[in-house]
């Protein structure tokens, strides 16, 4: 039962948070479960998470993206630009948005499923290229966005903001698609052996470039989402974002060889790195030292599971 | 001199006994084969020797010293070398690097002395009569068997006192297996003790002093070749007598797939029919074009001109999903890395294309109903169906293969090699199954290399010889020699 | 059926809508009688935490006011320029109740969390770029725009009002663009001037370099560069100099860091803008303890009566550091 557990990251990456957790409000209990404190972690995960489902998919299909960060900023950007220039009501911009995002993971999926082109590189460059279509969009910032576009994220249900709700909602939605249609499925089979998937019938080439297309699409909404949040829209949205949710994905089951991974995963895993800067935030610990003692904790943990798998496994 | 001895050696692995109470003794100067179906534990007694796996129990005696062979540097510093049969060859490397991969000449400051690499790896190459390699040549740009030699002259650049082969021919051509066996009766000569794991029963009786037999993870006993047959032989592998091939046909009259002129890449204007319950074998020499012929019909690759009709309907596909959608299937000669995925369970294997095609919903129940369902009718050997295909043996692996097709029920069966690297127990269970298949009216192309097969098997034989169509023999006029004269001459 | 209908209408009913404006804004009182020193704390929120610039003046200064005055200060936020993480930071903080906030402006995008540290009954001062938009206690900084109508004066003395010019520093950054603005509309006034260019430097030295040695093989007669972030003057020294026109190529640059000073000591850089954010911090810093210990009650009770007792804003005013007075600098720092 133990080593089962253990075998499963979701489960054994599931049991540290709750661990963590503990101990956390045993130590600062004044400051840390506190309802505000928690809903504000879920709140600022919440970006991430959106964007590490989308990079889950493409994980669990043996690629990745390096420019989700920077589809973040531009989706966030042009929508901000065709509300405030163009003055088009909000669901029509909204939609120039996230349509936009999913043609640029259109772009990445053609040129590597299709072309061939290595999507590490093809990614990097569109990284570059996007981050530059953001700033070319928004100048230095687009500000004092309309009321209803910031209502989407700035809205409150039972108390909570609404971005962590649609990020529960793409969680759930994700998570029933992945382990219930045969369509979604198809990606454990591309990233487990790719040349078989193909002689079992299943078209890889369209299906990685739907998944590229999914996964900018969700980076997409998570940039409108940040920017109704933050009531303007930045061109610095989203940087280094790729590699944490890359980070996050990976903490939550994904292997860079694709193949494994559950959508879970990814929330676990950004949740795991938030509730660590959180609480490194609450016990002052100062700014040079987070990302240090960040960095020790991810490989910590990963290091311990490989251990314990090992251990158990044998039992 | 050495002599090596095994005591009682065991292994376990979650869900299965690999080897239980194994004791063998290898003399110097001795050929001493190692035979048993697959899955018996051949590959475990050799990843222990190797140094790759631990005996749980158990001795390894070497000259009269106990030994722990912790890492492949250990076995290599006793003298014991491994020809493997999944090649272990760096492709963007050339020759003489790979030979040397771990042990290149350098000079006292540490510097790889070139020159010597390369002078050292020729001297090998002539040893194994490689005329047409040289050391500088890029492995990438050699045949399989080339890639087999260069295998074999890595395990002898280390000057072995021990040296194991597994399946060393399995890939290589007649001319090559006797250069080989030439070698490896030199190399005895010399005091080499030599341990040759082996499928193909005939080279055995020409090579090995004696044969040891596992079945099931336990030593059968070993036998001076004199006093085994090869019925024997079988027996004490198996476990069981096995069938002769009988061939009976079920070819019908009705034409259920028909290639007409077609050309690609590799091959050009080819055209054939296939009837139902037929049994279509494809001989020819490796790299004739018969896999290529096999891959564009089921779509996988491109068609440059003509056409396939299937049921009367000329197919028009650039994908496999098409013609699988329309009644075809497709079993690769590479089974590990074209038709498996290894990281997965039997039943996500075994389901993949079947849901491909059917249902939109994914149904966990159902699923494991229909593998169990296949499991049993297979006999595929595993304790459940949520086991990794990688824990299985090479039979089952191609078992599951087959079975992830008989649940599309398709009408036009491709086998490209389906007994390759299988023992005997489970190529006999495939026999009998693409029979049954044919028995329901099915189609069936076979590829394949093992003219015995090809000749018991099949109801008409199609000779490819570099791309085109060389000749067609009828099962009662073909014979190995007819075979071998249309695809070469 | 029926039954989830009705609770997905519950749900949206009970969805709540953020304010229409941010005057709406609650403002809490906050004004107790009682003086908060107990577990009195400091936090500093700023992005590029690790930003030597940063470390050295505003930080360094940040933690001295708090040795000098034995209260607690806390410095946090990303390392990298990440303004949402900043924000995220504050958000958090928030939630602890430090005794003040000081806040790096960043961003014109951190309104909305200043005010909700203001509604928290949290004394926020915001320094180095103001966020005129929020409700925040007190500004302390400079005005970027100054910082540029300095270099481009300057310029125009250096090069005589005539040639060609670029100019570079991290694009998208709201102070950063308020810079540009202030030396084009000095420009404005020259016609004689040829932009040759606005450049992304990144904030990189080495990326700084490529660019002007670029622009310098595109325009031999270049006349000067103007850089506005940290590194963009180490950077277009360097390459000018490797060109061998160190001296005929004017360059005006900002911040008066060590390798600042030595450029413009060797005649290579010929003005520095600097800040004082010694100041910005520790001014800042001294504030929000004015207004925690109300060492300047103005009223009975100043936050009943809508007024703070600190400065609304203070300009710091800028530094030219230039040939003539570089030497007092050099030698101010161990």
């Amino acid at each position: 039962m133990l080593s089962k557990i253990l075998q499963e990251r979701i489960y054994s990456l599931a049991i540290l948070l709750i661990v963590v957790t503990i101990v956390a409000s045993v130590i600062f209990p004044n400051t840390f479960p506190t309802f505000e404190n928690l809903s504000q972690i879920l709140l600022n995960l919440s970006t991430d998470t959106i964007v590490a489902v989308g990079m889950m998919i493409l994980l669990i299909s043996g690629v990745f993206d390096l420019s989700v960060g920077s589809v973040v900023a531009f989706a966030g950007c042009l929508t901000a630009y065709v509300l405030h220039f163009l003055n088009l009501p909000v669901p029509v911009a909204v939609t120039i948005g996230i349509l936009a995002s999913v043609f640029i993971g259109w772009i990445n999926g053609y040129l590597i499923a299709y072309q061939n082109i290595n999507p590490m590189i093809q990614t990097l460059a569109m990284l570059g290229i996007v981050r530059g279509l953001a700033l070319l969009a928004s100048g230095s910032a687009i500000q004092n966005l309309p009321y209803w576009f910031n209502a989407i994220s700035q809205s409150k249900l039972l108390g909570v903001q609404m971005p962590v709700w649609y990020m529960l909602l793409t969680i759930i939605l994700f998570t029933f698609l992945v382990n219930k249609t045969i369509f979604f499925r198809r990606y454990y089979y591309i990233g487990g052996n790719e040349k078989a998937a193909d002689l079992s019938g299943i078209r890889v080439k369209k299906m990685k470039v739907i998944a590229f297309m999914l996964s900018a699409g969700l980076a997409g909404v998570a940039g409108v989402l940040l920017s109704s949040r933050l009531g303007a829209a930045l061109p610095t949205m989203g940087r280094g974002l790729e590699l944490r949710v890359i980070t996050a994905a990976i903490l939550g089951g994904a292997s860079l060889s694709g193949g494994s991974g559950k959508i879970p995963g990814a929330l676990l895993g950004a949740l795991f790195m938030a509730l660590i800067a959180n609480i490194m935030v609450i016990s002052r610990v100062s700014g040079y030292w987070q990302e240090i003692i960040l960095g020790i904790i991810l490989i910590g943990t990963l290091w311990a599971d490989k251990v314990l798998q090992k251990r158990f496994s044998k039992i | 001199m050495k002599h090596l001895q095994l005591n009682h050696i065991s292994k376990t692995f979650p869900g299965v006994k690999a080897l239980s109470d194994v004791t063998l003794s290898i003399h110097a100067g001795e050929i001493h084969a190692l035979c048993g179906e697959n899955g018996a534990g051949k590959s475990t007694l050799m990843n222990i020797l190797a140094g790759n796996l631990q005996p749980d129990e158990g001795t390894i005696v070497l000259d009269q010293l106990t030994q722990i062979i912790r890492s492949p540097q250990n076995a290599f510093a006793l003298g014991i070398s491994i020809v493997y049969q999944h090649l272990s060859l760096i492709d963007s490397l050339n020759v003489a690097e790979n030979v040397f991969a771990n042990d290149h000449p350098v000079n006292k400051f540490g510097i790889i002395q070139f020159g010597k690499l390369y002078e050292k790896t020729s001297l090998l190459l002539q040893r194994l009569k490689l005329d047409q390699i040289t050391p500088n040549t890029l492995v990438s740009s050699l045949s399989p068997a080339q890639k087999q030699m260069v295998e074999i002259a890595k395990a002898l650049s280390q000057k072995p006192a021990i040296l194991i082969l597994d399946e060393p021919t399995a890939s290589l051509t007649d001319k090559e297996t006797r250069t080989l066996f030439e070698i490896l009766q030199k190399l005895k000569k010399e005091g080499v003790a030599i341990i040759y794991i082996s499928h193909r029963l005939d080279e055995l009786f020409i090579l090995a002093d004696c044969i040891s037999i596992l079945k099931d993870g336990k030593y059968q006993g070993t036998f001076l070749k004199q006093n085994l047959t090869k019925a024997s032989l079988i027996k004490l592998m198996v476990g069981r007598e096995i069938n002769s091939l009988k061939s009976e046909s079920y070819r019908q009259i009705e034409i259920l797939l028909s290639v007409k002129n077609l050309s690609g890449q590799k091959f050009h204007n080819v055209s054939f029919n296939l009837h139902r319950g037929e049994i279509l074998g494809l001989s020819g020499l490796v790299g004739a074009g018969r896999t290529e012929i096999a891959r564009a019909i089921f779509g996988a690759d491109k068609i440059e001109s003509g056409d396939v009709v299937l049921n009367n309907v000329v197919l028009n596909t650039n994908h496999p999903f098409d013609t699988i959608s329309k009644g075809m299937a497709y079993v690769p000669e590479e089974r590990k890395s074209l038709g498996l995925f290894s990281e997965m369970s039997v039943q996500d294997n075994i389901t993949v294309t079947h849901n491909n095609l059917t249902s939109h919903i994914y149904n966990a129940t159902e699923a494991a109903q229909r593998s169990v369902e296949l499991k049993d009718k297979l006999k595929i050997a595993t304790t459940n169906v949520q086991q990794k295909v990688v824990n299985l043996s090479g039979g089952n692996q191609q078992k599951v293969v087959l079975a992830k097709w008989l649940l599309t029920n398709p009408e036009v069966f491709i086998v490209d090699e389906p007994t390759h690297g299988i023992d005997v127990g489970a190529k006999f269970e495939i026999y009998e199954l693409l029979k049954s298949l044919a028995s329901q009216g099915k189609g069936i192309i076979m590829i394949s290399s093992d003219m015995p097969e090809l000749l018991g098997l099949c109801d008409r034989i199609l000779v490819i010889k570099k791309g085109t169509l060389a000749g067609e023999l009828s099962s009662a006029e073909a014979t190995e020699e007819k075979l071998l004269t249309l695809s070469t001459y | 059926m029926r039954v989830i209908l009705l609770l997905l209408c519950c749900i949206t009913l009970s969805c709540e809508l953020p304010p229409r404006s941010s005057t709406e804004v609650v403002k809490q009182s906050i004004d107790t009688e009682e003086i908060k020193t107990k577990n009195e704390e400091y936090v500093m929120v700023t992005t590029a935490v690790t930003m030597p610039m940063y470390v050295n003046h505003d930080q360094a200064a940040f933690k001295k006011w708090g040795e000098a005055n034995n209260v607690k200060v806390s410095i946090l936020g990303p390392a990298e320029w990440d303004v949402p993480a900043q924000i995220n930071t504050i958000e958090e903080v928030i939630g602890t109740h430090p005794s003040g906030l000081l806040i790096n402006g960043t961003d014109p995008a951190l309104a909305q969390v200043i005010n909700k540290a203001v509604a928290a009954g949290i004394p926020t001062v915001v320094y180095d770029s103001d966020i005129p938009n929020s409700n925040r206690h007190a500004f302390i900084g400079t005005d970027w725009y100054e910082i540029g109508e300095m270099q481009g004066e300057e310029m125009v003395k250096l090069i005589n009002g005539k040639g060609k010019v670029a100019y570079m520093g991290i694009l998208g950054l709201n102070n950063m663009e308020a810079g540009f603005q202030g030396m084009l509309d000095v420009f404005k006034n020259y016609p004689g001037i040829e932009l040759v260019g606005k450049y992304d430097d990144k904030a990189n030295v080495e990326e700084a370099a490529r660019i002007t040695s670029d622009v310098l093989s595109a325009h031999p007669d270049l006349a000067g560069v103007c850089g506005f972030d940290s590194n963009s003057g180490p950077g277009i020294a360097l390459a000018v100099k490797e060109s061998g026109k160190a001296g005929r190529v004017k360059i005006t640059t900002v911040d008066w860091e060590p390798e600042h000073l030595a450029l413009v000591k060797e005649g290579t850089i010929h003005m520095l803008a600097g800040q004082k954010r010694e100041l910005f911090t520790h001014y800042g810093a001294q504030f929000l303890y004015d207004m925690v210990h109300r060492t300047n009650r103005l009223s009975q009770s100043d936050l009943k009566a809508g007024i703070t007792s600190i400065p609304y804003i203070v300009n710091t005013g800028l530094i030219k550091i230039t040939k003539e007075n570089v030497d007092s600098f050099l030698n101010n720092r161990e």
